[in-house]
């Protein structure tokens, strides 16, 4: 068999294929040099400098070596902000989802449920309402005085007002986000579940297994890589969350809602700290890094 | 593709880019000058707005063809804050900025404003302007980057009527002690916390400037020195206000819950207030007529004679009851403007007679200048008129570069004090230790 001849003038298969892909990746590749890279190698920059955005000093910034960073280690506001981002993305994201999401997923596949149409719209939900039209949503139902709606609900029941945005600030927004992130949970893990093939889970019901040992040592080894790059998928989009839980609260009250990323919002742009706001940014991309290639080696897949 | 074609896009591209340039510039081309005001409060939008076309006509009568562009964009005091210091630093800010001026200090410092000084030295109308106001605007290197164009005075407004049902003295309270003593006199009576100081991280840079600096600038404490340009973050006025908080809070006399509300304002100047729950709020001149009068944001009917005022009893022996200078609000000047002349002519009118009278009686605020107690409207309003005789009297906080700062460590360490996670102590020492962080040690006065 001989190599087919290439007519003069014109491209080999081989260099046209580059050119195809280098035509195909090179619009996604510029834009994500321009929009992520570089502003990401930027940030990197400044994390090592003294930037301020207000006052004399951002008239000449200056080169500070590690020193925002060992400032940052050695903070107990910014240590705590992690540790309650740790929280927050534990409970709200890897517990209340996952579970939720899982549950949702479960039901929507069993036969004897009716209205799944009613129940899945119901569950989407709050995925479809804007970050900022959902937190004022709840800042309203939640509102410490008499006209909020779960203030109403409890007087109905002759209890008095409550406070729970200042009361138990971290669960009400471990709940909230709990709540708007259960759609896309389900969603993801609706989709592993229609590839595990129904008869391993009638031959095991067979074989004399329950609904919990069927889930156990059937479905859930089957979906276990789309579980862990779920896991992965919300555990980033939770340390990012932002918006939810700073119209809620600001990060308040006192600091007992302060989430690394409101912590670094504040630094950079409130307190016009750009240089120790990017070095805040590095310390969480460094550790979401670290827990993304934890995830990837559990879940033994490629990502 | 040839290279002609080549050519021939980037050349098409290239006009276009000149043509979208050119519309979207400040339109010079007809001899005329388009300069964008900003506004963030609404009442203060709403007051210049019919202003405008009167600038607009005495600039014509003068051969200059100028337009204002306002843009009123409703934010509050952070959001402003937060959106105005970008805008400044990519350029894109408008020419004319109306802001408080505790704003004014780290945005001069950045170079983001226009000194002003060589338009104010040659105006007359800067020489009627109280000691006091220039004192309070200008900036560490000496120069001004702001018009004031109000001033304020920040007392204790209290309920007068409630008091006197409760049988509570309605005399001006000569120490703290004998203040508090009152309040848990009310307190026993209503079972409610009696009075708000703002404090904590939810009221943002007003737990400093309405809440912490007015108590301790009557201590005598130095905070700021402008010599060295150094802060003293530990001094016996520190110290006793951290105290003063701790124990009003401890007594149940300020309504924490409250204070960690995200908008701690509402329940407490806007809602208990004008109910007569609380009967003593810190609070500056404006609050005649922003917050409690007929258009405020919380009305309470009758506002003259239900509400007095008390000037910060003292706190340290040797001192006396004092107000304090609170500033107010100033227009500044884009560093990047294209047309500096022309925005120093718009703030200089709207900083002078009948503009200005109309601009302080819409927000309540007193006039900075000495030549406007007979100008209408302002010279019909009797609460502004007497809260302006006491501004000369009042103590004026010398602040300096760094003031974000010490606001940010101010609304830390009162938020520890609002939650209960520190005493005064506590409190002081972790301002300090915070204050020191963000300001960097140089600053810092040992």
């Amino acid at each position: 068999m001989t190599a087919p001849k290439t007519a003069p003038g014109r491209l080999s298969p081989r260099w046209r294929e580059r050119g195809a892909l280098s035509l195909l990746l090179g619009p996604s590749v510029l834009l994500i040099a321009v929009f992520v890279i570089a502003p990401a190698c930027y940030g990197v920059y400044l994390a090592f400098t003294d930037t301020q955005l207000t006052g004399w000093a951002a008239r000449d910034p200056q080169f500070v070596g590690l020193e925002n960073f060992r400032h940052l280690l050695g903070s107990e506001d910014f240590l705590a902000s992690l540790g309650r981002t740790g929280q927050f993305v534990f409970w709200s994201a890897i517990v209340g989802q996952t579970l939720l999401g899982m549950l949702a997923a479960l039901l929507l596949r069993a036969k004897w449920l009716r209205g799944k149409g009613l129940f899945g719209s119901l569950v989407l939900l709050p995925m479809v309402v804007p970050e900022v039209v959902a937190s004022l949503t709840w800042a309203s139902v939640l509102s410490s005085d008499d006209s909020g709606t779960f203030n109403r609900l409890l007087a109905m029941f002759g209890s008095g007002a409550a406070a729970p945005l200042q009361d138990s600030p971290m669960l009400s927004v471990i709940i909230i986000n709990v709540w708007r992130g259960i759609a896309l949970a389900m969603i993801m893990f609706q989709a592993a579940l229609e590839d595990v093939p129904d008869e391993l889970i009638e031959a095991s019901r067979m074989d004399g297994a329950g609904a919990l040992q069927v889930f156990r040592y059937v479905t859930l080894p089957l979906i276990r890589g789309p579980v862990f790059l779920y896991l992965l998928l919300t555990t980033i989009t939770t340390v990012g969350v932002f918006g939810l839980v700073y119209f809620l609260t600001q990060g308040g009250p006192g600091q007992d809602t302060e989430l690394s990323s409101i912590y670094i919002f504040q630094r950079a742009f409130q307190y016009s700290q750009i240089g120790m706001g990017s070095a805040a940014s590095v310390i969480l991309l460094v550790l979401l890094m670290v827990l993304g290639l934890t995830y990837a080696r559990l879940a033994k897949v490629k990502v | 593709m040839s290279r002609n074609r080549v050519r021939a896009a980037a050349a098409a591209g290239a006009l276009l880019a000149g043509a979208l340039t050119a519309c979207s510039g400040s339109g010079d081309d007809d001899g005329s000058v388009t300069i964008k005001l900003l506004e963030y409060q609404k009442a203060r939008a709403d007051v210049i707005e019919p202003l405008i076309p009167e600038f607009e006509r005495a600039m014509a009568r003068r051969g200059q063809e100028v337009k204002v562009e306002l843009i009123a964009d409703t934010l509050t005091d952070d959001q402003f804050r937060t959106k105005i210091t970008q805008q400044l630093h990519s350029g894109s800010a408008p020419d004319v900025i109306d802001m408080g001026g505790t704003n004014v200090t780290g945005l001069a410092g950045a170079g983001y404003l226009l000194k002003l000084d060589e338009y104010l030295n040659g105006w007359d109308g800067w020489d009627q302007y109280y000691a006091s106001v220039k004192d309070g605007v200008r900036q560490p290197d000496g120069g001004y980057y702001s018009l004031p164009h109000e001033a304020s005075v920040q007392s204790l407004f209290y309920r007068k009527d409630v008091l006197e049902r409760l049988g509570v003295d309605t005399s001006q309270p000569r120490t703290w002690d004998e203040l508090i003593g009152r309040m848990k006199q009310v307190r026993a009576e209503t079972g409610e916390a009696p009075m708000v100081l703002p404090a904590g991280t939810a009221w943002g840079a007003g737990s400093w400037s309405e809440g912490l600096l007015p108590i301790v600038a009557g201590t005598g404490s130095t905070l700021y020195d402008a010599e060295s340009r150094k802060w003293t973050l530990e001094s016996e006025g520190l110290s006793a206000a951290f105290d003063l908080y701790a124990e009003l809070i401890e007594d149940g006399l300020l309504p924490v819950r409250d204070l960690q509300n995200p908008n701690p304002w509402e329940p407490t100047k806007y809602q208990k207030f004008p109910e007569g729950t609380i009967t003593v709020a810190a609070q500056g001149s404006w609050g005649w007529k922003y917050d409690w009068g007929p258009e405020g944001a919380a009305p309470i009917e009758n506002v003259r004679e239900k509400v007095g005022v008390w000037d910060y009893p003292a706190l340290v022996p040797g001192t006396e009851p004092y107000s304090v200078s609170g500033g107010g609000y100033g227009y500044s000047v884009s560093a990047e403007s294209g047309h500096p002349d022309a925005a120093a002519e718009l703030v200089k009118w709207l900083s002078s007679g009948v503009p200005l009278a109309k601009q302080l009686t819409a927000v309540g605020a007193v006039s900075p200048r000495k030549d406007l107690s007979g100008t209408a409207p302002y010279k019909d309003e009797p609460t502004l008129l007497e809260a302006e005789r006491k501004l000369p009297g009042t103590v004026q906080p010398l602040l300096g570069d760094g003031q974000d700062q010490v606001s940010q460590a101010v609304q830390g360490a009162t938020g520890e004090l609002v939650s209960g996670d520190a005493d005064g102590g506590e409190a002081a020492d972790d301002f300090a230790e915070e204050a020191e962080e963000l300001l960097g040690r140089p600053r810092v006065a040992k």
